[in-house]
C-alpha cells in the first residue's frame, strides 16, 4: 500500500487561482470579440523558422490516431512496439519499487502533466515546467551534446531546425525516472523530440525512445498539445505540503 | 553530533563537474588570447535595452552576504522579527531544507542565468530547492492587486534609462532573506535595480519594505559577476536528501545575561588578528572578518559555536575563560581541523 503514496502526492499538491488570469498577453492574434485566434498562422521569427512560445497543454481527448491513449498516460504509444531486452525485463520488475517522491519526471512524461511554457532567446530554448517549478535547457548554438555527461534527470539537450519541425536530441540520463507508463531505461537512453506547431493553437511533440539496453527496437509517444493564451504557469513546489515522505518505506 | 548534520547537509549536496565548461559560448567578445573581455561594454537587445542575459554569481563575502540587514540597529527590526530569527537560528541553523529559498540572493544562491526577451526575462536558479525558476514580466501589466502568496512572488519590471527595475510582491511569510534568517511577512515588497556596468558585471540593489517586520526600508548593494563559457547545473535537492529525517534542534543552553556581559569585548589573537565580541538582544556576537558581525550560540556556560551553512561545513568554537570577576581574560578559538588560536582581551 504504502509503495502507492507517491502516485497520489501529485493530486495532493494543490494550485491556487492563478494570478493574472486573462491577462490579454501581447502578439497574440484575435478574433473580433477579442478571442484568441487559435487557428491563426503559426508565427515565426526573424529567422522565418516558427516560433513555440507560449504556455501549452496537454489535449484530454481519450484516444488518438497513432494509437493507444490511457487516460492516465495522456499520451499516444503502440505497446506492441515496446518490446524490452531481457535486461529490459529485469530493470521492469525492479521498477516496482520506484519511490518518485518529490522528483522529477523524465522529459518524456513532463509534458504530460501540467502546463508549461516555452521561451526562446537566441541560441537557448527554455521549457519553464508548472510540475514542480523546475526547467529545461534546450542549446540551439550549435554545441555537440557532451561525450562524457554526468547523469542528470533531465539529460543535456540540443536542438536544430529540420524545415518546420524544431528537433532535439537529449542524452546523459541518469537511469532513475521511469518513461511514460512506468516502464524503465538505463543510461544509454537517447530521445529524440520532435516539435511541430501547425498553426498558432496547437503543438504536436513525437518522442523516439531509443535505448538499445533495455528496448528492442526505438518506439514512439505522440502528444496533442493545445495553447493555452492569456493565462500564466502556477508556483508548484511538491516540498511545501509533504507529508508523505515519514510514511514511506523501500525503494529509494 | 547529529546536530552537526545541519550544516553538513549543504556540503553534502555536491554538485558535479560541470558539462559544457568552457564552450565557448558566442557572441562573448574576446581578448587577443580568447579569453571573455569582461570591460567590454553591455551587449544589448534589438530594441536597445542592455541584455542582462548570462550565467551570473553573485560575489560571496561582501558585508550583506550573510545579513541583508547588516545596516539596520537592532530597534528598527520588530521585536517578534529579532525573536523569530534567533529562534529559528538556534532551532534550524540556516542549512538545507529542500524548499525555495525565495527572495534570498547573498546566500544559499549563489548562481543565476538570466534569459532575457523585451516582454519577459527568466532567473533559473542552480540551487535552492531543485531547478525553480522565477519569471520577471516585462510587457507592461501592473502587479497584481490580491495575489496568492507564493515562494518567489510576483515580478514585474520596466526600464529606467539603463536600469532594469524589478518589483516584487506576494510572497509568503515561510523564507527568510539571508543566513541571519530575517523573516518577512506577506507585505514585504523588494525592489531590484539591476544595472549591467560592463560585459562582466551587474549591480544589483535591493530595496527592501516591510513594515509589518520593518521600521524603515532600506537598500543594500550586491554585485553579480558574469560566469563565461559555462553553464548552470542540474541540481535536485530531494535527489540525496537524508537530513529531515536526523533533523533535531540545537542543544539550547541558556546562559544569563549578566555572564555573557563579561565576555564582550575586543581580544588580540596569537596570529595578530583581533576579534570582537558583543552583547545585542542578549545574544552574543562576533565579529573577525569583513563579514560583519556573526551570532554565536552557547554550548556550555562558556563554550559557543559558530555554525552558518553558508559559511561551509565546519563550525567554529568560541571558549571564553573568565576571571573571578566573570570578565574573559582570555578567548580560545578552536577549528573543527584542530587549530586552537589564544587571545587576550585588550585593556579599553
Amino acid at each position: 500500500m504504502t509503495r502507492h503514496l507517491s502516485v497520489l502526492l501529485t493530486a495532493f499538491g494543490a494550485t491556487t487561482a492563478a494570478q493574472w488570469l486573462n491577462y490579454p498577453a501581447p502578439g497574440v492574434p484575435r478574433l473580433a470579440d477579442g478571442k484568441p485566434n487559435l487557428s491563426a498562422g503559426a508565427p515565426r521569427g526573424p529567422d522565418g523558422k516558427p516560433e513555440l512560445d507560449g504556455i501549452w497543454f496537454i489535449d484530454e481527448t481519450p484516444l488518438g490516431a497513432y494509437g493507444e491513449r490511457p487516460v492516465a498516460l495522456r499520451s499516444e504509444i503502440r505497446p506492441e512496439e515496446v518490446i524490452l531486452t531481457p535486461e529490459g525485463e529485469a530493470l521492469q520488475q525492479q521498477l516496482k519499487n520506484y519511490s518518485p517522491v518529490c522528483l522529477p519526471a523524465n522529459i518524456s512524461g513532463l509534458a504530460a502533466a501540467q502546463p508549461f511554457k516555452i521561451f526562446s532567446n537566441r541560441g537557448t530554448v527554455v521549457i519553464l515546467y508548472e510540475v514542480q517549478t523546475i526547467y529545461r535547457q534546450i542549446f540551439v548554438d550549435g554545441r555537440p551534446l557532451p561525450k562524457d555527461p554526468n547523469p542528470a534527470w533531465l539529460g543535456y539537450s540540443v536542438g536544430k531546425w529540420d524545415g518546420d519541425t524544431f528537433v532535439v536530441e537529449t542524452a546523459g540520463f541518469n537511469d532513475r525516472a521511469p518513461v511514460p507508463g512506468g516502464r524503465p531505461h538505463s543510461d544509454a537512453l537517447r530521445i529524440i523530440e520532435r516539435f511541430r506547431r501547425p498553426d498558432f493553437g496547437h503543438l504536436q511533440i513525437e518522442y523516439t525512445i531509443d535505448d538499445p539496453k533495455v528496448y528492442v527496437k526505438p518506439w514512439m509517444i505522440k502528444q496533442s498539445l493545445h495553447l493555452t493564451p492569456d493565462t500564466e504557469l502556477l508556483e508548484y513546489i511538491c516540498n511545501e505540503n509533504e507529508k508523505d515522505l515519514k510514511h514511506m518505506v523501500g525503494g529509494r | 553530533m547529529i546536530r552537526h548534520l545541519i550544516v553538513i547537509s549543504a556540503a553534502l549536496a555536491t554538485i558535479a563537474a560541470a558539462q559544457w565548461v568552457n564552450y565557448p559560448a558566442p557572441g562573448i567578445p574576446r581578448l587577443p588570447d580568447g579569453k571573455p573581455n569582461l570591460s567590454a561594454p553591455a551587449p544589448r537587445t534589438a530594441d536597445g535595452k542592455p541584455d542582462l542575459s548570462g550565467v551570473w554569481k553573485a560575489v560571496r563575502g561582501g558585508r550583506y552576504g550573510l545579513n541583508v540587514a547588516a545596516d539596520l540597529k537592532p530597534e528598527e527590526i520588530q521585536p517578534w522579527a529579532r525573536a523569530l530569527a534567533r529562534r529559528q537560528m538556534e532551532e534550524h541553523g540556516d542549512g538545507v531544507n529542500c524548499l525555495p529559498t525565495g527572495p534570498q540572493v547573498g546566500g544559499i544562491v549563489t548562481e543565476y542565468k538570466f534569459v532575457q526577451t523585451p516582454n519577459l526575462m527568466i532567473v533559473l536558479h542552480e540551487a535552492g530547492t531543485g531547478d525553480a525558476f522565477r519569471q520577471v514580466f516585462l510587457d507592461g501589466r501592473e502587479l497584481p492587486k490580491d495575489p496568492s502568496p507564493s515562494w518567489y512572488g510576483y515580478s514585474v519590471g520596466r526600464w529606467d534609462g539603463d536600469v532594469l527595475v524589478v518589483d516584487t510582491v506576494g510572497f509568503n511569510d515561510k523564507t527568510v532573506l539571508d543566513a541571519f534568517r530575517h523573516p518577512h511577512t506577506e507585505a514585504l515588497h523588494i525592489t531590484e535595480r539591476l544595472w549591467r556596468r560592463d560585459f562582466g558585471h551587474i549591480e544589483l540593489q535591493q530595496r527592501y519594505e516591510d513594515p509589518e517586520a520593518y521600521a524603515r526600508p532600506w537598500t543594500i548593494t550586491l554585485n553579480l559577476e558574469l560566469d563565461p563559457d559555462n553553464e548552470i547545473l542540474e541540481y535536485f535537492c530531494n535527489e540525496n536528501e537524508r537530513d529531515r529525517a536526523h533533523r533535531v534542534p540545537h542543544q539550547h543552553v541558556v546562559v544569563p545575561a549578566a555572564i555573557l556581559a563579561g565576555y564582550a569585548g575586543t581580544y588580540q589573537m596569537g596570529t595578530g588578528r583581533e576579534i570582537t565580541i558583543t552583547l545585542e538582544d542578549d545574544q552574543l556576537m562576533v565579529e573577525q572578518d569583513a563579514r560583519g558581525k556573526l551570532p554565536l550560540f552557547a554550548h556550555s556556560q562558556t563554550t559557543f559555536v559558530l555554525e552558518l551553512a553558508a559559511l561551509g561545513p565546519n563550525s567554529i568554537e568560541f571558549e571564553f575563560v573568565p576571571d573571578d570577576r566573570g570578565v574573559a581574560a582570555k578567548l580560545i578559538r578552536r577549528t573543527q581541523g584542530g587549530g586552537n588560536v589564544t587571545g587576550l582581551r585588550k585593556e579599553r
